[in-house]
């Protein structure tokens, strides 16, 4: 095991937590206007400075007392949900369908194990001194060509940079899996896809609703009532003759 | 003359490029810790240690003393005591007292026994203390387990409750340098993804042949079950593994039986009652469960040693018919770790008396046992052990 410093998480937590406490706050903003970069950046600097308060004055007191650290990779994605806030991106891909799924799958497999339910030890696999790491490189490398290609830049350049705090410092606790996932991050992916399969089954619900008509007006359109049947075709133009 | 332009790197060339970087750097980093531990990995991993040469043969136990240690002023409350030798025959022990159990003024309090006395107590870690080098709160204060390491280091791991009951605890990591005088928190421990809850600890850490020593944790968000942390000599965690795959166990007493043979007793939190039991026969890499001892644990905690005379004594509770689940306190010993006879029954009293949560240490020849008095504080024998007799 390779544990962080005690004086280092304490600096993370802080600053973890000022980024998930501001996108949180962006978070309740009317959806209808964009958010002004001043306000955003207010937020910001609120939710850093009130990090920064001594003992129980902090937030970060109080969210260490139920959380401890957010992981890495919840971090990234709430720095990547501000950016696209910063330029006034409204539709979020800071958590892309592809890796929710991953993150409900891997959480529910670790969550499962940690609650005693399983005995495979996957948390304990996390502190590993060889295999670990090396995941953790061949994931940064995917994330890099990942990047290169342009495929889901925004969440692959936050999942680098938890696998780079974990690489470099080990933080925030020496395990790469709370590096990557932990249950908040667990529960915004899980709600992440609940809402897409409900969107999805709105869509297929509307689409069920038009399909009648659509088929009336096919019908229609091949057999249409005697009385209403074109004699011939009449040439038209627009054109002034 | 022409200017010759330079072509600059484009902003996605420069992000690319960056990334590459950090990689490189990310590979540098894990290189420069791979270099020791693959050095490392070339020596054996650390077994049990078995301390002391086996006399061999029964031995006998003389009591010598019997006190209360004494408890800090105002504080009606007290349980779960740990002890750990420091030199010069001495004995540092630990404990939880305060108003109530989980109340706010909970603090861990320590007392020397030297010259056959023990000292006034004095405050060795409060929420408040924890909180305020952790940098985040502290609910409320558990049992500590304590581990003097071969530099004269005081390592305590204390039960720190983040948001919720006991089952919402965490172990902070506290370190003295100056036989416990004073601590300074050098982390909370790892052990759970769920915001690293659910992991207490209770019985004595055991011995390793490479000056590290293992931890005995557990955890308890509805199932229950047994974990083991590892150390090495600096006091640094190597290793976290589960012992066995029982979902109803709890505070494993761990004993070595040989250099690869170690056992875990557990308090057992299921309908059968009965002490359970499991074996490792990999130096601790892995763990079986095995059928229970034929042992009355109404859900209560024990303690246990490997004598020097290669006997293995225990300390539990006996739940017989005319007695509730702490109010009989007794000490046991056995060959095998299987078939266990009575010795003595070192506290008896009526239903509903406490006599409970033991912890045994063996300091030269010199048998040392404390435990909660009806909740209110922390008893201490003493016992001659001595080589021949009838045990």
């Amino acid at each position: 095991m390779n544990l962080p410093d005690l004086s280092l998480q304490i600096l993370y937590g802080r600053l973890g937590w000022a980024i998930v406490l501001a996108t949180v706050a962006c978070a309740l903003w009317r959806r209808s206007a964009p958010m002004p970069r001043v306000a955003l950046a207010a937020v910001l600097a609120v939710a850093l400075a009130a990090m920064s308060l001594p003992g129980e004055l902090s937030p970060a007191w109080w969210l260490g007392l139920a959380f401890q650290y957010p992981s890495g990779l919840l971090v990234g994605c709430c720095l990547l949900r501000l950016a696209e806030r910063w330029n006034g991106i409204r539709r979020s891909r800071a958590m892309p369908q592809a890796l929710a799924g991953v993150l409900v799958v891997v959480g529910a497999l670790l969550y499962i194990d940690a609650m005693g339910f399983l005995a495979r030890g996957f948390y304990y696999a996390g502190f590993g001194a060889l295999a670990m790491p090396l995941l953790g490189l061949v994931a940064a490398i995917g994330c890099v060509l990942a990047i290169a290609r342009g495929h889901g830049r925004g969440p692959a350049a936050s999942l680098l940079g938890a696998l780079a705090l974990f690489a470099l410092l080990r933080l925030p606790t020496g395990n790469l899996w709370d590096a990557v996932i932990d249950p908040l991050l667990w529960a915004w992916a899980t709600s992440a896809l609940l809402l897409a399969a409900l969107r999805r089954s709105g869509r297929r619900a509307s689409d069920r609703l038009a399909a009648p008509e659509q088929a009336q007006e096919q019908e229609a359109a091949r057999n249409p009532a005697p009385g209403l049947q074109p004699l011939a075709t009449e040439r038209f133009s627009s054109l002034k003759e | 003359m022409e200017n010759p332009q330079i072509p600059r790197p484009r902003p996605r060339n420069r992000v690319l490029l960056g990334c590459v970087l950090l990689v490189l750097l990310m590979l540098g980093a894990e290189g420069l810790r791979w270099t020791p531990h693959l050095h490392a990995a070339a020596h054996a991993a650390a077994q049990p240690s078995l301390a002391g040469a086996a006399l061999g043969g029964p031995v006998t136990l003389t009591e010598l003393s019997h006190t209360r240690i004494p408890a800090p002023q105002g504080m009606p409350s007290a349980h779960a005591s740990s002890m750990t030798p420091l030199a010069g025959n001495r004995m540092l022990a630990f404990w939880w007292a305060g108003s109530r159990e989980s109340g706010p003024d909970v603090k861990v309090y320590a007392s020397t026994w030297a010259n056959g006395a023990w000292s006034a107590p004095w405050v060795v870690a409060s929420r408040e203390s924890l909180g305020a080098e952790l940098g985040f709160g502290v609910r409320r204060i558990g049992n500590p387990v304590a581990w003097t390491d071969r530099d004269g280091k005081i390592h305590l791991y204390v039960v720190a409750t983040g948001l919720g009951g006991w089952a919402a605890s965490r172990i902070a990591h506290i370190v003295s340098t100056d036989q416990g005088a004073s601590f300074r928190v050098r982390r909370v421990l790892p052990t759970s993804p769920l915001f690293n809850t659910s992991a207490l600890v209770r019985t004595s850490p055991l011995a390793l042949s490479d000056g590290g020593w293992w931890l005995p944790v557990y955890f308890e968000i509805g199932n229950k079950y047994p974990m083991l942390m590892a150390f090495d000599a600096q006091g640094n965690p190597t290793s976290l593994a589960r012992i066995g795959q029982s979902t109803s166990t709890l505070q494993p007493a761990i004993v070595a039986v040989s250099k690869t043979e170690v056992r875990a007793l557990l308090r057992d939190d299921s309908e059968a009652r009965r002490m359970q039991h499991a074996a490792s026969v990999d130096g601790g890499a892995s763990w079986q469960d095995l059928p229970a001892l034929d042992l009355p644990n109404h859900n209560t905690s024990m303690a246990a040693i490997r004598l020097a005379s290669g006997q293995f004594l225990m300390l539990h509770n006996h739940a017989a018919d005319d007695a509730s689940a702490r109010s009989v306190l007794r000490l046991s010993i056995s060959q095998d770790m299987r078939s266990w006879r009575t010795v003595a029954d070192i506290a008896r009293g009526k239903a509903g008396d406490e006599f409970s949560y033991p912890t045994l240490q063996q300091v030269g020849d010199e048998l040392h046992v404390t435990y909660t008095w009806q909740r209110q504080a922390i008893a201490h024998h003493r016992y001659r052990i001595q080589a021949g007799g009838t045990i």
